[in-house]
This record gives structure tokens, sequence and C-alpha cells, in this order.
């Protein structure tokens, strides 16, 4: 029993472990090509239904990879400053992933929430479950069980 | 019987909540501004410089002093082409005006010539403004034309109005800007 809890509590710091270095590791330097890229595919096309700024060819689109590739280029500001100009422009609305801030941050925090909920809730049923199974045969049930085997006999 | 309740009472909440969300819908007025929103009303315009079609320079930061009416078009867009007698009314009026509106198109994903065509076919002798890759449009937001921004003497947005100009509203929201307006 005790192996196989470590089994598990190894498993689980593994995993935690990789999650880490994988969120923490940089791919490193980007190009001019690579931020404009990665600035422009969290942008929404502001006249396109669920497009990103980095697949529409819509004119507005344009305009804003237009820009992006501009300040870029000019190198005065980094790729978030960059997604706060055009944000400021165009409005919350023009961000693909909500920022983590405000009444933005409830879009990570409830399915959060949520699940840690479910899990609380899962987890008193189960207990409950298990404590109204009997731990032990009554003495109702062994007579039960006697009566059984003495009929079969 | 403890659970029965909890589920009982959990459910009364959702429903209330579902209910809420339904009589927010149909109470809420719709939004009939004629003004639209934008980060950059009350805020400085942005710097933005061109030139125009007949090869002048655009910078707007030296137009401060005066009222500025940037309408955002398009040649070929239906609402651009519809609201385009109401600038030509416009500019007219301002013209005698002593503290006139300066009116400026900004051209929005079109060619020079096919504007120049557009002008010289329907009236508007005002400057436009050549915008190529569109960093006019994204300085103001703007996605959709036509849109017409006005700024005050001091170089501060004070209007955005996005779609097609109804008869008389450009006039009236300049004269209501301008009669409110102290530098």
């Amino acid at each position: 029993m005790k192996t196989r809890k470590s089994i598990w509590l190894a498993m689980f710091l593994l995993v935690a472990v990789l999650l880490v270095f994988g969120a923490s590791r940089t791919g490193g330097p980007k190009t001019q090509q690579d931020r404009i890229d990665s600035i422009t595919s969290v942008l929404a096309c502001p006249t396109c239904s669920g497009e990103s700024v980095f697949v529409s060819r819509a004119a507005a689109a344009d305009s804003i990879r237009a820009e992006v590739a501009r300040q870029v280029a000019a190198g005065l500001r980094s790729d978030e400053q960059i997604m706060s100009y055009i944000e400021q422009r165009f409005g919350g609305q023009v961000l693909l992933v909500p920022r983590a801030t405000g009444v933005d941050s409830l879009v990570w925090a409830l399915p959060v929430a949520a699940l840690v909920f479910s899990m609380f809730l899962l987890v008193s049923a189960f207990v409950k479950w298990r404590g109204n199974k009997p731990t032990s045969p009554t003495s109702q049930d062994e007579q039960i069980v006697a009566r059984a085997l003495n009929e079969r006999i | 019987m403890k659970s029965k309740n909890l589920v009982k009472i959990i459910s009364t909440i959702v429903g209330i909540v579902i209910a809420l969300f339904f009589v927010v819908l149909v109470v809420a007025d719709p939004d009939q501004d004629i003004v639209a929103k934008s980060p950059l009303l009350g805020q400085p315009a942005p710097a933005i410089a061109s030139e125009t079609i007949d090869g002048e320079q655009f910078v707007l930061e030296r137009r401060k002093g005066s009222w500025v009416v940037l309408n955002f078009f398009n040649s070929t867009c239906v609402p651009c082409i519809n609201e385009h007698s109401l600038l030509v009314d416009f500019a007219k009026t301002e013209a005698i005006n002593q503290n006139a509106a300066e009116i400026y198109t900004i051209i929005n994903d079109d060619s020079s010539d096919a504007v120049r065509e557009f002008f010289v076919k329907n009236g508007g002798d005002w400057p436009k403004v050549k915008d190529d890759n569109g960093a006019i449009a994204v300085a103001f937001g703007v996605a959709r034309v036509p849109e017409t921004w006005i700024i005050d003497p001091n170089g501060m947005v004070r209007l955005r109005i996005t779609g097609e100009l109804s008869p008389g509203l450009l006039s009236e929201q300049v004269n209501l800007l301008r009669d409110g307006f102290t530098s």
C-alpha cells in the first residue's frame, strides 16, 4: 500500500516538474517575423468572425498586421506594449486570449473554481458513501448467512 | 433528506439567476447612442502624418486651433457614397462660419485615382489624405468605413460616429461641441 502511494506521488511530482519546465522554457531569440506572427495570431480581426489577424485577409486585418510589423521594425515597443496599443484602439474584444486582470480574469478563474467545487462535492459524496458502508457484518447478517448455508446443506 | 434539501436550494438559486438574465435581456435598452464608444474619446488625437492625393503634407497636430472632422472613406462603400452629399453640404455651411471646422477625407483601402474620380464626379474640394498601409485607421481603431471623427481645437478627440451619417447630424454635433467648448 505504501509503495503504491509512493509511486503515485512520484508520478505526480514528475508531471508537475515537466509542466513547470514546459511552461517556463523559452524557444530562444525570436526573429522580427516570429514576433509579428505571434502578436497577430492572438489578435482578433475586427471585421471577421473568429479569425485572427494572422490568418485573415480582410482590409482591417491587413492594416493591423502592417501596423504591428511597423512597430516591431521600429523596435521601440515590446510585444505586450504593441498588443496594448491595438487593444486601446479597437477595445478589449480584439484580444483572442482574455487578460488575467479585472472582470476578464473570471474567464480563467471560474472554470478552476467550478472544477475545485465539483471535486469537493465528489470527494464529499465518496466519503459519505464510504461512511454509510458497514465495516463488519452485524449479528443479523451473520444469522442470514448461517441460515442460507444451512439451507444449502 | 439533507442532500435533497441541498439539491432544491441549488436548483432554486440556478433558476433565479437564469430568470434574472432573462429579465435583464428583456428590460435592457438597446444601445441607440449616435456616438460610438472609443477609448480615444477625451484623449489627445493620435499623432498622424501623411500626404494628400495632391501631394500636400498632412500633419494632424498642426491643425490644432481648428475643429477638425476626419471622414474615413472608400469610394466603393455604399454608405460612404450615400453620405457624401451630406458632407458636401456640411463643408458648404462651414465655409461661411467664422470658426469653421476643417474636413479631411481619410482614404481607406482605396486608390488615389478612384478617390479623385469620385470627388470630381460628386463634389467636395477638401483634402483627401492617403492611408496606404492603414496606419491612420489603426491609430483611430477604424475597422469599417464610413466613420467620422471630430477633434477639437486643443487636439482632443471629441466624437466618433460610426456608419452612415443622417441628415443634419454632423452639423448638429459640431455646433453642440463648439457651443460648449472652452479652450
